[in-house]
């Protein structure tokens, strides 16, 4: 056999070895999360991006998800957006130029949020997140999808649950952190607030990264509120103002709509924290949890110290509800996928969940799952009341 | 009267750690003639060494909780020292009177040692028990001991190092050399070595300050930046290099903090600020004492 007979054969079994290799191999899908994880909401980071691998190992052990005759394995890239917009457009940045991702399966924070938004739209790429502005949603934004509970959904019965606790409280001291997701909430509690015949005597803006909140625990302590509604303020920054709070010897009705993380705010505050009600926290061990939540509550606790809860588990939701959609719409085009979102009911932490919310933001890009109302209770969020959203009841009959 | 006294002594208490901070940071800038946007890395690594030695002293060794932060201090202040020393040798001793060339490394000292102690330390706040447990009432107003504590060590290093810039040998040749680098050259002060004694003893303050506020707020990798950011009001509105205008500085912006967090609300205070800022730049440039010192 000549030298070019055995180069040919070689060259050619090689050839169609690489073939059937690539033929057999599965594609990759990459998914972005765009979370703080330093700074003082590090904690909603690390849980967020712990909850986002879970649904990412589940849905690649059980085969990946299978779209127009290709079967895809999800890659997961985390990136650090400190909780503001300026790191927030830079990680969009990489995430979608650089990286290409096309799906970005959780990101923290209105400010950041926007600012990512501002690119995803234009590249056409899908935007699960957890902003709470309502400016984020509307028909002129398709592919951005909210993937937890935000005031509009928790406020009204996480404040009527308090008001019923304590009837006799008549006025309430606000304040929230000044940027987008503190000034979108702020309106929106206020008048909740005073439907519920709560009167409003302060409200009162914040930077974050504030150290310092011994001004503003003076006010408060001063203004003798029947209650102190801490907005959207992170729990480390309630955790200090809490002390400052108490040191004063103010002890009203404790109120965090944006309260999560319950280990984090014992730990800064003490006794200090007991008997605060949380928004978005969640007992995931209890008996209302599911098998699912408890499972990767008990994960997250080993590996991070700290309880999951509204926030961060709902990146496994937004795993899962991507995957129902991209095997139902049978493409991995994000248009396509944004388009089948709203009409697939997916299986999430919570049970059956859904897309929707179309009354309220002109377009159904609102996860619908219960809102959960917790209460600190010897360092550990329990669950007092969990209410589903009727549209949510409607869509599984 | 017991509101105002509040506010006041709210003052001291954030004006302290305030001016300690910036004492090191106008010190540094008076003899190098340098700005340095690390100075926040030297607060932080201590804060984080504090916090963590303190568990350890306490959970794992059993020590008790004044003894385990004593021996956290300490080497705290060590640690930084020789950070402080690592980074003026193979840097800022190049960049000695260069604005640009000191912008840049320290730019990006900073965010070396942010990504370093994010690695190290991770992202999730830290908070530690009170080495001193317990409120006062002073006249209405009430405050932990332990900020008393703090209150009271800042106010005694700020006198050590106010007699020690004014009353000691090495404290009249970092004035010398602040005053004039070739003329104290020329009286035989050996710039260089001063230089350093200079940088040790601000970075050696931005300790101080980390390691006591470790104990009363939650410590973070980014804690020295959100103070860095004052500390440049500070000096900018007490002058630049000036000692008396660092401590001036530091308690008119913890006044306007206090008081405007109080009467409006802490973003407007926190604006206050710039525009007041603003304002001296345009009728006073530099600084309230600027000149006062030199």
């Amino acid at each position: 056999m000549s030298m070019k007979k055995i180069i040919g054969i070689t060259g050619g079994a090689l050839i169609a070895l690489f073939s059937a290799q690539t033929a057999f191999s599965e594609e990759i899908l990459k998914v972005g999360v765009s979370a703080p994880m330093s700074g003082a909401a590090a904690a909603w980071g690390l849980g967020f991006e712990y909850a986002a691998e879970q649904a990412v190992e589940k849905v690649n052990s059980e085969g990946g998800i299978k779209a127009g005759g290709e079967t895809y394995k999800l890659e997961l890239h985390t990136y650090d957006n400190k909780y503001n917009a300026a790191e927030g457009a830079k990680t969009a940045q990489t995430m979608l130029n650089r990286e290409n991702i096309n799906f970005i399966v959780g990101s923290i924070g209105t400010a950041p949020v926007k600012a990512t938004q501002a690119l995803s739209e234009r590249k056409g790429a899908i935007l699960f997140n957890t902003g709470w502005g309502k400016s984020i949603k509307g028909p002129e934004y398709p592919l951005t999808f909210t993937q937890m509970n935000t005031p509009f959904e928790i406020l009204a019965p996480f404040y009527g649950y308090v008001k019923e606790q304590h009837p006799d409280a008549k006025t309430v001291a606000m304040i929230t952190p000044n940027d987008a997701t503190g000034q979108e909430l702020e309106p929106v509690a206020i008048d909740t607030w005073n439907s519920l015949d709560v009167e409003v005597i302060s409200t009162d803006k914040y930077e974050r990264g504030t150290t310092e909140f011994q001004s503003i625990a003076t006010k408060i302590a001063n203004s003798n509120a029947d209650i102190v509604d801490f907005g959207a303020s992170p729990p480390t920054d309630v955790g200090s103002m809490l002390k400052a709070l108490d040191v004063l010897g103010w002890n009203g009705v404790k109120v965090v709509p944006a309260g999560t993380s319950a280990g984090t705010l014992s730990k800064m505050a003490g006794a200090a924290a007991e008997g605060t009600y949380l928004g978005a926290s969640a007992d995931f061990t209890g008996d209302s949890a599911s098998d699912v939540q408890k499972e990767l509550n008990a994960g997250a606790m080993e590996k991070l110290g700290e309880a999951l809860n509204g926030i961060t588990i709902s990146s496994y939701d937004a795993v899962m509800a991507l995957k129902k959609a991209i095997e139902t719409a049978d493409s991995i085009d994000p248009k396509k996928v944004a388009e089948t979102l709203p009409t697939i009911v997916f299986e999430s932490s919570y049970g059956p969940a859904a897309f929707g919310g179309a009354d309220v933001y002109g377009n159904p890009q609102q996860i619908l799952v219960p809102v959960m109302i917790t209460q600190l209770r010897d360092g550990n969020a329990v669950e007092v009341g969990r209410i589903s959203p009727a549209e949510l009841k409607e869509r599984l009959k | 009267m017991e509101l105002q006294v509040q506010l006041l002594m709210n003052t001291l208490q954030i004006g302290s750690v305030y001016v300690l901070f910036a004492l090191g940071l106008t010190l540094i800038f008076g003899v190098m003639k340098i700005v340095n946007f690390a100075h926040g890395t030297f607060f932080t690594a201590a804060a984080l060494i504090v916090s963590s030695v303190m568990i350890w002293g306490v959970d794992t060794a059993g020590m008790p909780i004044w003894f385990s932060y004593l021996i956290a201090f300490v080497l705290a202040l060590l640690v930084v020292c020789i950070i402080g020393f690592v980074v003026y040798f193979f840097g800022f001793q190049h960049v000695l009177k260069d604005l640009n060339g000191s912008f840049i490394l320290s730019i990006g000292l900073l965010l070396l040692l942010n990504g370093v102690y994010l690695i190290l330390y991770g992202g999730v706040p830290r908070s530690i028990p009170a080495v001193v447990p317990g409120n006062i009432s002073f006249l209405g107003a009430s405050l932990t001991i332990q900020r008393l504590l703090l209150m009271i060590v800042a106010a005694i290093i700020t006198i050590g190092l106010y007699v020690l810039v004014h009353r000691t040998k090495l404290g009249l040749s970092l004035r010398a050399v602040a005053e004039d680098q070739e003329a104290a050259m020329l009286q035989g002060i050996p710039y260089r070595r001063v230089a350093l004694y200079g940088f040790l003893i601000g970075a050696t303050l931005a300790a101080c300050a980390g390691a006591l506020m470790a104990t009363v707020t939650p410590v973070t990798t980014v804690i020295g930046d959100d103070f860095l950011v004052k500390a440049f009001i500070i000096i900018i509105i007490g002058g630049l290099g000036s000692v008396l205008g660092a401590i001036l500085g530091g308690l008119l912006i913890a006044l306007i903090e206090s008081f405007g967090g109080y009467y409006f609300d802490p973003s407007t205070a926190t604006l206050a600020m710039f525009v007041l800022v603003i304002v001296l730049l345009i009728v006073r440039p530099q600084g309230i004492l600027g000149h006062a010192e030199r």
